[in-house]
């Protein structure tokens, strides 16, 4: 070591220089702190935070599920087979009928989930397509147990019955237009009175009143109940102005 | 009465746990991660001396001010510098409306660390020295430089460079095997001469 005195000296001062610099500035921070009086912000407000975010993941997640359950009613109560009374193609028909502002309402929630979760403490952690796909199985599962309590159909109705636009925005056709055709075969009301036991009145969509006439072979498709208030879907065909036989019949909401 | 000789018998999480009772023992974390984030703030920004200073100071109280969200799951040395990159970060947005761009500084260390790297060597066919490193360098992107000064400057491995950018493993390591790609494409396509 005492081959290189020089050195040794150079490294000695190199050293102290650093270290004088270096409490200087050590000390201009605490300094900082002392003369702003900068406290550490308190534990709860980190947690605060965190909790925050996390139940914004889980409100998109359920909201996203929620979405996900009013579309599937949507899709499994559509009227798939009709579309050979509206002149229409499968394809055409598929198209016009699903129920895009619901699909809309799936992605939005799922980016909101993936936005949430990637805040989160730890979200950073998992890749965007394994945080995506859990959320896109979560929405699934709980959307399909949301489904089966009927809370789809619910929700569906709630908005038909409370917002004037739904019907025409939640898919490309409007149901109530489409099963108001009578020319076509389609007619869609409610139920005003029972006359005889093959022989109803209902009033459509656009307060028209019709009698309707059924028979033995009319085919009564799903949980229907011939009763007064009942809303049903019929295809058949328009005898007189305001008669319609009915070949069969369904519920309102369903098949 | 805070006795500095005890700092360095300490552990960083045993020194943040005594500085949220007494803020005089933020004093020794100050000290022991200056200089480490010094050159890190010098690596990664254009900042002079005397703006990474500044810098410096800020992210120090940032730290200080977010001493109860230390998250005793990550080391310490890894939320220290992810701090101190985020500031950066901020510091940049603020001011990019001036001409200043994000420059690298590459320092004599790094680029013999990038010039002897052994699967670069094997994928250019070559190895190359500390010049022409620097001017391979100028031509990488922001987020690959990022990484390159974290895995062979800092000698972070892949899960404290996770933890400071903020980034899942995955694309860690495939940022740092895209940033070893492009720069063996610039030395391709350019065949740069020196």
């Amino acid at each position: 070591m005492n081959l290189y005195p020089k050195a040794q000296l150079y490294y000695f001062l190199r050293l102290s220089f650093r270290k004088n610099i270096m409490s200087k500035f050590c000390d201009k921070v605490l300094c900082k702190i002392k003369e702003e009086k900068i406290e550490p912000k308190p534990k709860w407000h980190f947690l605060l935070k965190d909790y925050f975010v996390w139940l914004a993941f889980a409100v998109s997640l359920i909201v996203g599920a929620l979405a996900f359950c009013v579309a599937l009613s949507i899709i499994l109560d559509n009227d798939w087979d009709i579309y050979r009374y509206l002149s229409l193609s499968p394809a055409k028909h598929i198209l016009l009928s699903l129920p895009y502002i619901w699909i809309f309402a799936i992605l939005l929630f799922l980016g909101l989930a993936l936005y949430n979760y990637k805040h989160t403490k730890s979200g950073y952690r998992s890749g965007t397509f394994v945080v995506l796909g859990l959320s896109v199985v979560g929405s699934v599962v709980l959307g399909s147990v949301f489904h089966s309590l009927g809370m789809g159909r619910k929700i569906d109705r709630i908005f038909s019955q409370n917002i004037p636009l739904y019907q025409n925005v939640h898919c490309c056709c409007n149901r109530k237009d489409i099963w108001t055709q009578p020319e076509k075969g389609l007619l869609g009301g409610r139920i005003l009175n029972i006359r005889k036991e093959d022989e109803f009145d209902i009033e459509d969509f656009g307060g028209i009143i019709w009698q309707i006439e059924k028979n033995n072979e009319t085919l009564i498709r799903g949980p229907v109940l011939i009763i007064e208030n009942e809303e049903v879907k019929l295809i058949g065909e328009k005898r007189t102005e305001k008669r319609f036989r009915a070949r069969e019949i369904r519920p309102w909401a369903g098949k | 009465m805070l006795d500095k000789n005890n700092c360095s018998e300490k552990t960083d999480e045993e020194l943040v746990a005594l500085a949220l009772k007494d803020q005089d023992f933020f004093a020794c974390l100050v000290e022991k991660y200056e200089p480490k984030l010094m050159r890190y703030v010098r690596r990664i920004s254009a900042a002079t001396q005397e703006d990474a200073e500044d810098l410096l100071q800020e992210i120090f109280v940032k730290v200080y001010r977010n001493l109860n969200d230390f998250d005793p799951d990550l080391k310490f040395s890894s939320w220290i510098y992810r701090i101190a990159h985020n500031q950066v970060i901020s510091h940049w947005r603020k001011t990019k409306v001036r001409p200043q761009v994000l420059k690298f500084e590459a320092d004599e260390d790094f680029l013999k660390f990038i010039a002897t790297d052994e699967n670069l060597a094997r994928d250019t066919e070559r190895k190359f020295s500390g010049e022409e490193v620097r001017k391979m360098l100028e031509n990488l992107d922001k987020k690959y430089k990022e990484v390159l000064v974290l895995k062979f400057l800092e000698g972070k491995d892949y899960k404290e460079i996770s933890d400071i950018l903020e980034k899942p493993l995955g694309t860690v390591a495939t940022l740092i095997n895209r940033a070893k790609k492009q720069f063996a494409k610039i030395v391709e396509e350019k065949n740069i001469k020196f």
